[in-house]
């Protein structure tokens, strides 16, 4: 049953966060290196003015036949599917309901409409009436898509922390080689709500200002939201999806294992799986959280795994860390990357901080503004709470 | 359909434990109980205080499933419907009332806690995934497994299944045989006999029992029956045993 040889397109994306909503509006800010989008909300975290990088604008509302998913989770992943919703239509005709299958990572869900639904019952004493289980539990996000475009194939939601949407790529480019589906909807979602804020408040890991990754002067992330969606099919053109690399810390439930041990084999194995040596990457879009202790673990990680690291930047200090669906978003920013090259060369989102290297990071070259890049395949990194690490190589396809 | 061994079995519901106690539930099938945690005295104090119910629950199936050696060199699929939602809940009434969350406890809740949990109490640093999918969650885990088979053929992988009732406040909302259980799976390519795996369109000849399509899986597993078909109308989703495949 399983098909080595076939390839893992990923032949359409559609995305949303704080930059903006598709590809037109977004590529060129992650370009501009824009932050100027960061917001302040007083509503998060009691006795906090908290820095967030939110989506901004209404969000288009759950159709009215799905109302038991309608959460703001479920509006942003909608947000992202409308910009792929004809190649899904012409899959599912070419394919049938049944061969397309549905993978969505999420470490939220609809925890802030359930947050809601809460704060209701203890005035009240019931739940909010518009409150549904599904916009809840974590199976709801896929079931809501699959029910959506009417697929049939198998539909699941991954939750590993901050690296679900990395995973949910994983699992589609899993699904297309074992000739279980012909297409997978896959990607992630991730909203700004009450318990990510204050638990990672509480855990001291949130900067009051933009983060600041790799800089001496780091202190911490900026939360973000968000969603992606890509279409993947087992075609040989496109963006592939080339490589994988997955690992356990085995460590610690909310702190990476100080030697990186587990980030430094997510990314050799993603290059031994895509066949790749560490210097046929052009780029690297670091997990770069911004706090001392993710950033002290994952440079030196990385020079260990390439010897001489490609340029870097993390993008969160553009759309801040948007959690369980941050992995997938960086696979979509790789995916513009390679499908918006210019006269033969790859343009590389800055990596925008406040210019003052840790000298002890300082081996990773970060990419300024305007740099180019030969076309040669990228790699991004997702590393979770829980330990959950994930590496993928995105490179072009054969034309 | 899509091949697979599978090595060794562990389940954990209040009142069985222990293969024996297993083979003859399947003999004779009852509703599962809801009350009850087990000790999980394998585990570290440390980290056996932060486990939830549902944690202790799938760590005690897992760790009965596989011997210190395999342990740390498998990969992992944890499958929960509900994960930590009750564990969660908690949290919602003091943001609710404004009051500070614990640090420890919020990172705890995380969907995929077990796999983490479990990760660090085996020592494995291979990959993990923590899947959900409401009323599909066995199959959907199961398949996910199989994922980890294609990536690396060799290393056989575990997949453990498993639910607490839900707490009062969303218990209401949720039609479901309310048990408490953990099932874990040792699946490989190794040698012995060979379960195929697919997925059907349509409502077929699927059952639905009235205890977790996990614990109807061993029940199948157990019995004289080549094929067993589970699902809940979209979809069905079929194992059936090869023939002459053994060893």
């Amino acid at each position: 049953m399983t098909d080595a040889s076939a390839g893992c397109a990923l032949s359409a994306m559609g995305m949303v966060n704080a930059l903006g909503r598709g590809a037109d509006e977004i590529w060129p800010r992650l370009l501009a290196g824009d932050q100027s989008h960061f917001c302040v909300r007083e509503d998060l975290v009691p006795g906090r003015s908290l820095l967030v990088a939110e989506v901004s604008g209404s969000l288009p509302p759950v159709p009215k036949g799905l109302s038991a998913y309608a959460c703001r989770n479920n509006s942003l992943l909608l947000a992202a599917l409308e910009q792929i919703e004809t190649e899904i239509s012409e899959a599912r005709r070419a394919f049938g309901s049944g061969r397309l299958g549905v993978v969505i990572g999420t470490s939220t869900c609809g925890v802030s409409d359930a947050e809601a639904a809460i704060r209701e019952q203890l005035e009240t004493g019931r739940l909010a009436p518009a409150f549904d289980y599904a916009q809840l539990e974590f199976g709801g996000a896929a079931s809501f898509v699959a029910e959506l475009f009417g697929i049939s194939g198998p539909v699941y939601t991954i939750s590993t922390a901050c690296s679900s949407g990395a995973r949910a790529l994983v699992s589609a480019r899993s699904l297309l080689a074992l000739g279980v589906c012909d297409a997978v909807v896959c990607g992630a979602a991730d909203s700004l709500c009450g318990l990510t804020t204050n638990g990672f408040s509480r855990l001291q890991v949130i900067s009051d200002r933009i983060t600041n990754p790799c800089s001496v002067n780091r202190d911490g992330l900026t939360l973000g939201e968000g969603s992606v969606a890509f279409l993947a099919t087992r075609a040989n053109g496109g963006v592939q999806l080339r490589g994988i690399g997955e690992s356990s810390e085995a460590h610690h439930m909310s702190a990476p294992d100080p030697k990186g041990a587990g980030a430094e084999w997510a990314m050799r194995q993603a290059l031994l799986d895509a066949d790749l040596e560490p210097e046929e990457i052009a780029y690297l879009n670091l997990h770069g959280t911004g706090t001392p202790l993710n950033d002290a673990m994952e440079c030196p990680a990385v020079v260990r795994a390439f010897g001489s690291p490609p340029p870097s930047s993390s993008t969160k200090p553009l759309v801040g860390h948007t959690l369980g669906a941050a992995g997938g978003m960086e696979a979509g920013f790789c995916w513009l990357m390679l499908g918006n090259t210019r006269g033969g060369e790859l343009l590389l989102p800055p990596h925008c901080y406040d210019g003052q290297v840790d000298a002890a990071l300082a081996e990773v070259p970060l990419a300024s503004k305007g740099m180019r890049a030969r076309v040669a395949p990228v790699m991004t990194n997702s590393f979770g709470f829980g330990g959950n690490n994930c590496t993928l190589v995105l490179a072009p396809g054969a034309s | 359909m899509i091949g697979v061994t599978l090595e060794r079995w562990a389940a954990w519901s209040p009142g069985r434990e222990g293969a024996r106690a297993w083979q003859d539930w399947c003999a004779r099938p009852v509703p599962l109980e809801e009350g009850g945690v087990p000790d999980a005295r394998f585990l570290p104090p440390l980290l056996r205080r932060r486990c939830s119910p549902i944690a202790r629950m799938m760590l005690t199936a897992a760790f009965e499933c596989c011997d210190e050696e395999q342990r740390s060199h498998i990969g992992m699929v944890f499958a929960s419907r509900h994960g930590n939602i009750n564990e969660s809940v908690g949290l919602f009434e003091r943001l609710a009332r404004r009051e500070p969350l614990s640090p420890t406890r919020f990172s705890h809740t995380v969907h995929n806690a077990q796999a983490g949990l479990f990760s660090i109490a085996a020592a494995n640093r291979f990959g993990s995934s923590s899947i959900s999918a409401r009323e599909e969650t066995f199959a959907c885990g199961f398949l996910e497994a199989l994922t980890f088979l294609e990536r690396d053929p060799n290393r056989p992988v575990l997949l453990v299944v498993g639910d607490a009732p839900l707490s009062d406040t969303f218990a209401p909302l949720v039609e479901e045989a309310r048990c408490a259980y953990a099932l874990a799976l040792l699946l490989s390519n190794g040698p012995g006999p060979r379960i195929g795996f697919e997925l059907a369109s349509g409502a077929g000849d699927a059952v639905s029992p009235p205890w977790p399509d996990a614990a109807e899986f061993l029940r199948w597993h157990l019995s004289g029956a080549a094929r067993l078909a589970l699902g809940t109308g979209v979809r069905t989703w079929v194992w059936q045993k090869v023939e002459g495949s053994d060893g």
